[in-house]
């Protein structure tokens, strides 16, 4: 069969069905206010009937059909008007009221019905009562989904503000303007109707329009909704009459409806339109109802949705916050757990959803009640174990459900302490796997850092270390490829930067600290080590000057800076056996200086014994050439630095790295470590010297040694550079008035340099030379021509 | 003949869940207000009648829903409206965010009337107030304008009232501080 190609398409087809009924719609509303201007009432009605006969389609889409009906809704307000008008110039509305019902079909028949009821009610109070119930009867002739639903929705629009709304107290004798129960009655049966014409829809026409007929009831939703918004306006609705009528009528229709569509979308709405304090003494009821609903309902949405909006509620600054007398947390905990019995299938993740609903309405609600936190994490645990979950596989819903319970109250507090207070946190790692159990951790310990939390006992740091044991040690989960080396050293990073918040105020207190963390970390293998003993070797350290701070108060305190060098030591020890020898050395010459400062009993021979396990490592696993030299500078550096050695021991230290020095392999690197070492003989300190030492003798020894190795290179470039390097020192010692530095020494390296540096080839690394050169000629210059009175003179010098 | 006609005026408030909508339209046309939340489903009308230069109108004023989902049929109601009022609570900036999505990042700050009415101003000056639902500070004020102007353009282009004029209001759901700009 051949589609002819003009065919509209099923939206072309709406587009022009509703322009017609509009055009139709404009048409008669023009003539009908022709009329009613003319004073034509009877023609007046009779162009009404004709345009509200378009609302007789059925050919419509909701939207639509919506549109229709607010187009025909707009033109019958200019009736009403008319008629108001008309009544009060002492027309008889009885009359019309019969007459109105002999148009000739039933759709316009009950919209001019409801219009024309509706004046007569504003002209005559007396009529109220009836002509409301009579309406909502009648409507009950429009059966058809659709239609009925607007008619209804038409019914409640123009109702609004004639319904009664006074208390049966307050109300006359006979009673015939009715009361604000007559109003609930009307509302709650309109409720009702237009609920089972809203299901009804669900069951009618083919199976395979199933999604698109649930779509168009899921848009007329607000039509029945209307109803209950209409009730929460009511104001004569107390917190009784909600209670006892208002609320069970509606959970009675939308329980017993046993339609989800219906149900999730009922339950929703009492939420929104009803004030919070309402909900407040009904939350029984109202969750009682919903461990009754549909069970592909997802009361979850419903539930968290009515917490969210209390813990709102709770934390608005004008409310009143929650009555006392409300036990909020133990009715929502006690009510989902019901829920959660009445449906076996429930998802695990759905589960979790509403422990997080739970974890909110806790914090929010009562910020202060830590226990009511961990209950959820109790009850959450134990639902745990019931269903046999663990190991949740990284990125399924539970597991992702999970990590956002668990990081709640870290982000709510902000302060881990408060965390650890929680007894149930960290045993719900363990249903975790490698994967969510290192972004868990690592998430703890970034809290940590950003809000610099101090973490002051060794149980504390025993237990946080435990909770994040995946970040601490080999785990027997964790997957056999290894992690990305970059990952894995960012986040052992983030471990040795944690390490700096273990601090405790009391000294000891902080040793034990740091004890404990030293076996927590001590077991995470060779790998780890690397980043996380030498911060705990720092603040070692760092602990042993505080409690030099404090000697006048502490008579063990040389015993226990003993005990801290040794508990150094054996630390460093530990990193050596997992074959580190550049982090080692760095740390035994870090001690050194830290023990030399300190000045406890025994403070030199711990000094020394750091100092020559500096040099055993230097010897005995140092191979790399730059790496001796960079190691021998940082030796003799330290040496330099330090003064608390007798001559006995700073002799075969200070003659140990000159030697060291001489023996390096590469000539350049010699040179540059004799003349460093020269150093050691000026400005070094032992006991003996009172002071520096400033053998100028032996500072020139390893000058000239320097310029003797200086001229073996057979690279001249080096050779040259090795010169100015020289030079320099040279020039050092002899502002600093060393004797044995002339003049005639300056200027005999001067002229060498001179001589040689034209012949190197030009590039970049001459460039630098000569520019090092030229810059300390500049400084020779500069002195030679400013004359100070106290210092060297340069007068023989030739630049 | 349109001085002699009873006048019908369909005014539409717009803007974000929980500016503040109902509590304007009840604190002008019912005088009352209520710090309750009560959320609004769909569109519903309440209406006033004022006296605009000696004539008598009748303002049907549309309050809608400001959550999406409570308007599943579409927003019909729009139609044949001759006047709109723009909502947004001051102390909440995302609402003001809301009326215009074009605009640039307003940052998280509140809305200063500065902000609000240069932004009143580039629409071809609409009239902007500051209101308060509570107190019912400037709300009579704003909806006299929003009648005032609607007649207004109601004599002047009574065939095509299809293109309605704006009012915008602020509302900062107690404060005494709302603002409100057409």
């Amino acid at each position: 069969m051949k589609m002819p190609t003009q065919q509209l398409s099923p939206q072309e087809e709406q587009e022009k069905l509703l322009e017609e009924a509009v055009n139709i719609v404009k048409n008669q509303s023009f003539q009908m206010k022709r009329c009613l201007d003319k004073g034509k009432l009877m023609d007046g009605l009779k162009h009404a009937s004709t345009m509200l006969g378009e609302l007789r389609t059925s050919m419509l889409t909701p939207k639509n059909y919506y549109e229709l009906y607010m187009a025909i809704s707009d033109e019958l307000r200019h009736l009403e008007l008319y008629l108001v008008d008309e009544f009060q110039k002492g027309r008889k509305v009885a009359d019309l009221y019969e007459l109105v019902q002999y148009a000739g079909n039933i759709v316009p028949r009950l919209y001019l019905l409801i219009t024309v009821g509706v004046v007569y009610i504003k002209s005559n109070e007396l009529s109220r009562k009836d002509i409301l119930k009579d309406l909502v009867e009648m409507c009950r002739g429009v059966q058809h989904p659709l239609r009925g639903l607007f008619l209804r929705n038409y019914l409640l629009q123009c109702t609004k503000n004639v319904l009664p709304d006074v208390e049966e107290e307050s109300a006359g004798k006979d009673n015939e303007t009715g009361t604000v129960m007559d109003s609930i009655d009307f509302i709650l049966l309109n409720f009702s109707e237009m609920n089972k014409l809203w299901v009804r829809m669900q069951h009618q026409g083919h199976s395979r329009d199933k999604v698109k007929r649930e779509q168009e009831r899921r848009e007329l939703r607000i039509l029945v909704g209307t109803n209950l918004v209409r009730l929460s306006q009511l104001e004569c609705i107390d917190m009784d009459k909600y209670k006892k009528v208002v609320l069970p009528g509606v959970l009675e229709q939308a329980v017993s409806c046993r339609d989800p569509i219906a149900q999730e979308y009922l339950m929703e709405c009492i939420i929104q339109v009803f004030p919070d304090d309402f909900h407040l003494q009904t939350l029984n009821s109202f969750l009682r109802a919903c461990a009754e609903l549909h069970e592909s309902v997802n009361v979850k949405n419903i539930i968290i949705s009515l917490i969210d909006r209390l813990a709102q509620f709770a934390q608005n600054e004008e409310g009143t916050g929650i009555p006392p007398e409300i036990q909020l947390f133990d009715i929502f905990s006690q009510q989902i757990a019901q829920v959660i019995q009445n449906r076996p299938d429930m998802p695990p993740e759905d589960i979790v959803s509403l422990q997080v609903a739970l974890i909110n309405l806790a914090l929010k609600c009562y910020p202060d009640k830590v226990e009511y936190v961990d209950k959820v994490l109790e009850t959450t645990e134990e639902i745990f174990n019931r269903l046999n979950l663990d190991h949740l596989e990284h990125g399924s819903p539970v597991s992702k459900e999970l990590i956002r319970l668990m990081k709640i109250p870290v982000d709510t507090y902000n302060n881990i302490l408060t965390v650890l207070q929680l007894q149930h946190f960290g045993p719900m790692f363990e249903y975790f796997d490698y994967q969510s159990r290192k972004i868990m951790s690592c998430y703890i310990i970034n809290n940590a850092l950003e809000n610099e939390t101090l973490i002051p006992s060794q149980e504390q740091v025993d237990s946080i270390l435990g909770i994040v044991s995946v970040l601490v040690q080999d785990q027997s989960d964790q997957p056999e490829e290894a992690d990305d080396p970059e990952d894995f050293a960012e986040e052992q990073g983030i471990m040795g930067r944690f390490i700096h918040l273990l601090e405790a105020e009391d000294l000891n207190q902080q040793y034990l600290i740091l004890n404990t963390a030293r076996k927590h970390f001590g077991n995470g293998g060779d790998k780890r080590i690397k980043f996380t003993l030498p911060p705990i070797v720092f603040s070692a350290y760092r602990l042993s000057t505080k409690y030099r701070e404090i000697q006048e108060e502490d008579e063990n305190w040389e015993k226990k800076c003993q005990k801290i060098f040794s508990f150094c030591h054996q630390t460093i020890g530990a990193l050596i056996k997992a074959e580190m020898a550049e982090i080692p050395l760095r740390l035994y010459l870090q001690g050194a200086m830290a023990a030399g400062q300190v000045a406890f009993e025994n403070h030199e021979t711990v000094a020394y014994e750091f100092m020559s396990q500096a040099f055993s490592l230097y010897e005995d696993e140092i191979s790399d050439s730059k790496a001796q030299l960079a190691a021998i500078s940082l030796i003799i550096g330290t040496l330099e630095q330090m003064s608390c050695f007798g001559e006995e021991d700073h002799e075969p230290l200070r003659t140990q790295c000159a030697l060291a020095a001489s023996k390096l392999l590469k000539k350049p690197d010699q040179c540059r470590g004799v003349s460093t070492c020269s150093h050691l003989f000026w400005s070094g300190e032992s006991a003996a010297s009172e002071g520096e030492m400033k053998d100028g003798k032996r500072v020139t020894d390893c000058l000239k040694k320097g310029v003797k190795i200086a001229n073996q290179c057979m690279d001249s470039s080096v050779q040259v550079q090795l010169f100015v390097e020289l030079l320099n020192h040279y020039i050092y010692y002899y502002e600093k008035g060393c004797d044995q530095v002339t003049v005639q020494v300056l200027n005999q390296l001067i002229t060498k340099i001179k001589e040689t540096l034209p012949s190197l080839e030009a590039n970049e690394e001459t460039e630098q030379i000569n520019k090092h050169f030229q810059n300390t000629c500049d400084h020779l210059r500069l002195k030679k021509d400013n004359p100070e009175s106290e210092g060297v003179s340069y007068e023989s010098l030739s630049v | 003949m349109a001085s002699r006609k009873k006048v019908l005026l369909k005014v539409i408030i717009l803007g974000d869940s929980g500016v503040g909508k109902t509590s304007l339209m009840n604190q002008y046309v019912n005088k009352k207000f209520s710090n309750q939340y009560k959320a609004t489903i769909g569109a519903d009308f309440l209406t006033k009648e004022v006296m605009v230069d000696d004539r008598l109108v009748t303002m049907q004023i549309w309050d809608t829903a400001g959550q999406e989902r409570f308007q599943s049929l579409g927003v019909a109601f729009y139609r044949g409206a001759d006047c709109c009022v723009l909502v947004f609570d001051v102390t909440v900036p995302n609402t003001f965010k809301q009326l215009d999505r074009n605009k640039i990042d307003l940052e998280n700050r509140a809305v200063t009337a500065k902000r609000a009415q240069g932004w009143c101003q580039s629409k071809g000056d609409i009239p902007y107030f500051e209101t308060s639902a509570k107190e019912a500070i400037n709300v009579e004020q704003a909806f006299q304008t929003v009648a005032k102007n609607a007649l207004a353009q109601e004599t002047e282009v009574e065939l095509y009232n299809e293109f309605p004029d704006q009012i915008k209001i602020t509302n900062d759901s107690g404060k005494p501080k709302e603002g409100c700009g057409c």
